[in-house]
């Protein structure tokens, strides 16, 4: 077993960080854990390494740039005051347990000037209250960074007060629901007791009314929800789920209110106030599933506080926001920044990573003049740029609206259990219309009572609850695994799937540059050209240097002069040497490889490539297991995708698609009749998860293609890909396992009730008896499968 | 049976209260957060803990 970080559970890379935590020498994947490691010791808070029940996040060793949130124009949106200070509310992502909830509590508290702060895990949200006059924001907020917390910026003050206003309204609710529920059955448990009807006439209506009294706020305040969703669909012209609920509530309690004004021979008010209530927990749990997925997506989708530095006329620097750029402004992009806009490169030549944007796992250079694109990421040195395009003229913008475009031509999925709530709705009615028919014309006295009986016994009670609870458990399990599912229909998609396509950089590769090998020496060694590039990048903050990390025995390089864009040079044992692009180290055109050159000319030729996850193919192999076809396609080159598919064992591989080929890729599929799931994680990608039958995202990509996306995989597990299927599936045949049951239930139940030998108490009984059926079925999916 | 015209008024006033004092307990949050409390009972925080030292200034990694 490789050893992992202490702090984050990564596997460690060569050399580790060694630092002295808890008594004994740890082994950390970066300083930044380390550091994180380190200040939990000190504040005294290692107790959060036994309570944690799953491994931190891993902590970034450069701190973001944070000084935006001290901005008075960001503040006034979002903060609000409170007593002593100001109170705002961030989002985080890197909260995975209760445990993180606890340290970033106790490791505020220790701030000063902070207030008070409540983190809270379920939903990745700190509320910090804090005193201007003692403390930045930005301060504390560094303090959350450095732990591996980075800071978003939540919905605003407004949206986050009318979040809890809605959750407190459904809890509310759930609640009166419960008291009136227990109440009317502890009323309705008299009279059931009472079967030899001993009961005095005064004494039984007295009970009635009180249950009456008890069970008409349950009915109409708690149960608003259905009763408001039956009238859309009423107006919509669809019979659906929430007609049969609100439909069978109202008519127990109507029928009930009748009986207990006419003095009849039943009352049904149990019935009514149970069914309320079971269905309220059912969809606030599938719900509450839901909820949490989205609202974390949702929110870091519109994360970071944006700012752009823009240069004035007189070389002075200022920092707007986004929207406040215009076309023709000079902006500096800082090195690892977003590019806030399309414009053109000033500077003679800068260097651009636009994975997210197309798939190209290399940063491209770009020399005065050339377009810019906003959304991709500087690197290297700082750039300058004039913007020729702002909002919705960018590349980015277009983007978007070709992920909206493609949500909405998705193909229609027919929602099964509503169509059976339609069925079962047509023909209940149509059977209770035969019996009170057939009653009417045999017992015209017993006629109306029967076919009450009919309508209440016939509770759809068990069908409604089948898929929500099925929902609810599938959810819970998936979450288990790390998967946040965000849509409605996600699982119900993801079980049809017949087909998946991966893309390839962030995706199945882990989009950083390895060295694969020297693949070209000209009277050098192989291991010595390694060691005289290994000294030459040691210092260098070139994103290749660390792929040279690894060399042992590397000699001292003197002298070392980095030029940017291009490379390193430096002396080695008397000898000037050069590694870098082709026109920098050998004087040849550039080739796109890195070479090593000195006076003699070129030395040795290093090949880089993308290596793919750890767990890609064995994710690949699974999922052939279960049956799906695998395609790859990807916005990088031929031959790293030829590569990689071979690497995995994808046979289908396509190269070079822009985000329009790679839709078009996923149209023809559908067009043959396939189900296509897309897993992707990019810019580029985005488009195609939207208009893909189902999609997943990869947790550490781009917040716009996990917006697009059904299902969002938190951090890079690929193997959560097969097991997300594999849930589906089950939740699927549990699903129908549910129907068959609710209906063959209902089959049993209306020819006595028919009869007419049905009394309320049996009808309870039949009902709670067959949702516990259901529930107790569908809470089998919790059981998390092995992966 | 007149027992019950003073027993059952009684329970009314009783889930009357229990509403209200759940209505109370949502208001104020306490269902907010489900998770965090269950753990930070597991150790006594009563001693301030000591100002961690600053870190040295200057040690980005980049």
């Amino acid at each position: 077993m490789a050893e992992v970080c202490h702090h984050c559970g990564e596997p460690l890379l060569q050399p580790a960080v060694r630092a002295d935590v808890d008594g004994a020498a740890r082994g950390f994947c970066c300083e930044g854990c380390a550091a994180a490691a380190r200040w939990i010791l000190d504040a005294r808070l290692d107790d959060y390494y036994r309570l944690r029940s799953v491994p931190a996040g891993r902590v970034d060793a450069d701190a973001p740039a944070l000084a935006a949130w001290d901005r008075e124009e960001l503040l006034a949106g979002h903060a609000r005051a409170v007593e002593g200070g100001r109170e705002i509310t961030v989002l985080t992502d890197g909260m995975r347990c209760a445990a993180c909830a606890w340290l970033i509590d106790r490791a505020l508290a220790r701030e000063s000037g902070v207030l008070d702060s409540t983190a809270n895990a379920i939903t990745g949200r700190i509320r910090i209250a804090w005193n201007p006059a003692l403390t930045t924001l930005s301060q504390p907020l560094a303090r959350l960074a450095s732990l591996g917390y980075r800071p978003y910026l939540a919905t605003g003050e407004a949206r986050e007060r009318a979040r809890r206003s809605e959750r407190n309204r459904d809890l509310l609710r759930i609640g009166l629901a419960g008291i009136g529920a227990m109440q009317a059955m502890m009323f309705a448990e008299a009279l059931y007791l009472d079967t030899r009807g001993e009961m005095p006439l005064p004494t039984r209506d007295f009970f009635r009314w009180i249950t009456f009294m008890v069970s008409t706020p349950v009915v109409f305040w708690a149960g608003w929800p259905f009763l408001v969703g039956a009238w859309h669909e009423l107006r919509g012209r669809r019979l659906g789920m929430d007609v049969l609920i609100a439909g069978s509530t109202l008519l127990a309690w109507a029928a009930s209110t009748i009986e207990t004004v006419r003095g009849g021979v039943h009352v049904w008010y149990d019935a009514a106030v149970m069914f309320v209530f079971l269905l309220l927990v059912a969809r606030q749990l599938e719900q509450r599933a839901r909820g949490i997925a989205s609202a974390q997506v949702d929110a870091l989708a519109r994360a970071r506080p944006a700012f752009a530095t823009r240069e004035l006329a007189d070389g002075s620097r200022e920092s707007v926001p986004l929207d406040a750029l215009a076309v023709d402004d000079i902006v500096r992009v800082a090195v690892g920044e977003p590019v806030p806009a399309d414009g053109v490169l000033l500077d003679d030549d800068a260097r651009f990573e636009e994975s997210l944007l197309t798939g190209e796992s290399t940063p491209v250079s770009k020399h005065a003049g050339d377009a810019v694109y906003a959304g991709t990421a500087c690197r290297e040195h700082a750039a300058r740029m004039r913007i020729t395009e702002v909002g919705a003229g960018t590349r980015l913008a277009e983007l978007a609206r070709l992920v909206e475009t493609a949500q909405a031509h998705r193909p229609a999925l027919a929602r099964g259990a509503e169509r059976i709530a339609g069925w079962f709705v047509a023909g209940l009615l149509l059977a209770a219309t035969a019996v009170y028919l057939w009653w009417r014309a045999h017992d015209p006295a017993r006629a109306f009572e029967v076919t009450l009986a009919l309508l209440v016994i016939s509770c759809p009670c068990a069908l409604s609850l089948a898929v929500p609870a099925a929902l609810a458990a599938a959810h819970g399990a998936l979450a288990k695994i790390g998967v946040l599912s965000v849509r409605p229909d996600a699982l119900d998609r993801l079980a049809r799937v017949t087909d998946v396509v991966f893309d390839k950089t962030g995706t199945l590769g882990d989009g950083k540059p390895h060295l694969q090998g020297v693949d070209a020496c000209i009277g050098i060694d192989a291991d010595k050209a390694l060691c005289i590039a290994a000294a030459l990048e040691r210092d260098s903050s070139h994103p290749l240097a660390a792929a040279f990390a690894h060399v042992a025995g590397v000699p001292t390089a003197a002298n070392l002069r980095a030029v940017a864009g291009q490379g390193v040079e430096g002396m080695i044992d008397g000898q000037r040497w050069r590694i870098g692009t082709a026109p920098f180290a050998i004087g040849q055109d550039d080739d796109g490889a890195i070479w090593l050159g000195n006076a003699a000319g070129a030395r040795a030729r290093f090949a880089f490539a993308e290596r793919e996850r750890p767990d890609a193919a064995r994710a690949v192999a699974r999922l052939r297991e279960q049956g799906l076809a695998l395609h790859l396609a990807s916005g990088d080159a031929a031959a790293p995708v030829a590569r990689f598919a071979e690497a995995v064992g994808i046979s289908d591989a396509y190269a070079r698609q822009s985000p329009e080929d790679k839709l078009a890729r996923v149209r023809a599929l559908q067009a043959d009749g396939r189900s296509v799931a897309m897993v992707g994680d990019g810019l580029n990608d985005a488009p195609v998860l939207a208009g893909a039958d189902v999609s997943l995202a990869i947790g550490d990509g781009a917040a716009l293609a996990q917006r697009a996306a059904d299902l969002v995989l938190s951090g890079s597990a690929l193997g959560n890909v097969p097991a997300a299927i594999a849930i589906a599936r089950r939740t699927r045949r549990i699903v129908r396992q549910n129907l068959a049951w609710a209906v063959g239930y209902n089959l049993l139940a209306l020819p006595l009730a028919a009869a007419g030998v049905v009394t309320p108490w049996l009808a309870a009984l039949g009902m709670a008896l067959s949702s516990l059926a259901v529930t107790a079925n569908a809470l089998r999916l919790t059981r998390v499968p092995s992966r | 049976m007149n027992i019950l015209l003073f027993l059952i008024p009684i329970s009314l006033v009783m889930i009357g209260a229990a509403a209200l004092l759940f209505a109370w307990a949502v208001k104020h949050g306490q269902f907010d957060d489900l998770d965090t409390p269950a753990i930070d009972i597991l150790r006594d925080d009563d001693v301030p803990a000591p100002q961690p030292p600053r870190e040295k200034a200057g040690d980005d990694a980049d």
